[in-house]
């Protein structure tokens, strides 16, 4: 009967609309086809002579579908599936370079997952790890805090699989080998390629919904964490930014003094980028108030962004070639910028 | 006989046969088997497509029904609809073969 029922899916599950009229339908169709096969039976036929007959007598699958859907309508699912069958068929005359594509591209994939998981937990883990442990991974907006926390819950739970697999790796290998030897030697199916392909899927699949989550819950914590990280520890990297500032305008002197102006414009150019830098850094501020113990950390701000501008003045100066200009503009400069970052 | 010249007549003849009895789908397709004595050849999956729009069409009505056997049936019978357009269609079917059978009586010494 199997072959009855095959016809029956071959016929109405195309037929738009809901799941009980396809279903009344099969039922009225199966019903007729049972009471031709039982007449053909008591006419002396085999089981599987008489479902011929009744099949035959019932028409093609493809004709009495056609009318069916004709009348019902036809699912656009059906449809789609039923293309992409037709395209496979058509397709897979190549099948054997098919299912080597197929074999190699899941294998380069486990392949790939499996650097990503061990460079992650030689390089990335161990300082994830120190920072976790110092309890640095703080949001700076309590909303966001559970997110981290559940991304570093994720992450502590798979470091210990992981581990777990880096460590005793040759062990899961030597499993893995004698797992893959027994299915080669023992199973003799028709299907083995496919099951074979399907191993490897599964595996790809689950190497890379780890390598995802590993990803995620190592990014997430960083990124949510990264302004507290750095609000917590500013001094250093202003400290760096006020010796580049210093630096480039010493050379920027001296490059005006011996009128080598294309030194200048690239000392210029150091110095602007880093004053931009220290202005845009939202700790900058509080960071050089605590050494100028100045009151307002606004009046700091708008002196690093008024020391920014005048640097346009200093680069019109030097593309004019006026040293008087540019002592000029550059001590409208100064000025600014000893209002910001003058010590106490 | 020619499968295309039934198919136009599918409906009729199933208004026809269940004007005399509700009937199921099956018990259909036997009746004009045996009533013909085979003389039709037409595939018996036409006939659900003709049963489901007569009964859109409001021409005749199925219920199911469960058998002792445990088997369900589904029977079909006329409606008022459905024996107004039977009268209809056979009038027109009568005019067609009155018709028909002139110029096939004037044709048939040529032929």
């Amino acid at each position: 009967m199997d072959k009855l029922e095959l016809y029956l899916d071959q016929v109405c599950r195309g037929i738009a609309g809901p799941r009980s009229l396809r279903q009344h339908v099969r039922q009225e169709l199966r019903e007729h086809l049972l009471d031709a096969v039982a007449v053909h039976r008591a006419a002396g036929l085999t089981e599987e002579q008489a479902i011929a007959k009744a099949l035959d007598d019932f028409g093609g699958p493809e004709e009495v579908r056609g009318e069916l859907e004709t009348f019902h309508g036809h699912r656009l699912l059906t449809t789609v599936v039923d293309k992409s069958l037709e395209w496979k068929e058509k397709t897979m005359k190549a099948r054997w370079l098919w299912t080597t594509m197929a074999h190699l591209s899941l294998a380069a994939l486990i392949v790939l997952d499996g650097f990503f998981i061990v460079w992650s937990m030689i390089f990335l883990v161990p300082s994830y790890i120190k920072v976790h442990e110092d309890g640095l991974l703080e949001a700076a907006n309590a909303d966001v805090q559970p997110y981290v926390d559940r991304a570093d819950e994720l992450l502590m739970a798979l470091v210990p699989v992981a581990n777990n697999l880096a460590t005793y790796w040759f062990l899961w290998a030597f499993l893995l080998i004698v797992v893959w030897g027994l299915f080669e030697w023992r199973v003799h199916s028709e299907n083995k390629s496919l099951m074979r392909l399907s191993a490897l899927g599964l595996a790809a699949l689950v190497l890379t919904v780890s390598v995802g989550l590993t990803g995620i819950s190592l990014l997430v914590p960083y990124a949510v964490a990264l302004p507290t990280l750095y609000g917590q520890s500013p001094e250093p990297i202003v400290r760096d930014d006020t010796a580049a500032i210093a630096t480039a305008l010493e050379g920027l002197e001296k490059s005006v003094a011996a009128r080598d102006w294309k030194a200048s414009e690239l000392d210029l150019s150091d110095a602007w980028s880093a004053v931009r830098d220290l202005a845009g850094r939202g700790a900058a501020a509080p960071a050089l108030l605590s050494r100028a113990e100045q009151p307002k950390i606004d009046q700091i701000r708008a002196a690093l962004q008024s020391a920014s501008h005048s640097m346009i003045d200093i680069q019109n100066a030097i593309l004019a070639k006026d040293p008087d200009r540019v002592s000029a503009t550059l001590k409208t400069f100064r000025d600014a910028y000893q209002t910001a970052v003058a010590e106490p | 006989m020619d499968s295309e010249l039934l198919k136009g007549t599918l409906s009729l003849l199933i208004l026809s046969l269940l004007s005399r009895k509700p009937m199921y789908g099956y018990e259909i397709a036997a009746t004009v088997h045996r009533d013909t004595d085979g003389a039709f050849t037409w595939r018996e999956g036409s006939l659900y497509p003709n049963l489901h729009k007569l009964q859109a069409d409001g021409l005749i009505a199925g219920e199911w029904e469960e058998k002792d056997t445990g088997r369900k049936r589904r029977y079909y019978h006329i409606t008022q609809k459905g024996r107004r357009a039977l009268r209809e269609k056979l009038k027109s079917w009568k005019e067609l073969c009155q018709g028909v059978k002139r110029i096939l009586e004037r044709t048939d010494g040529q032929a």
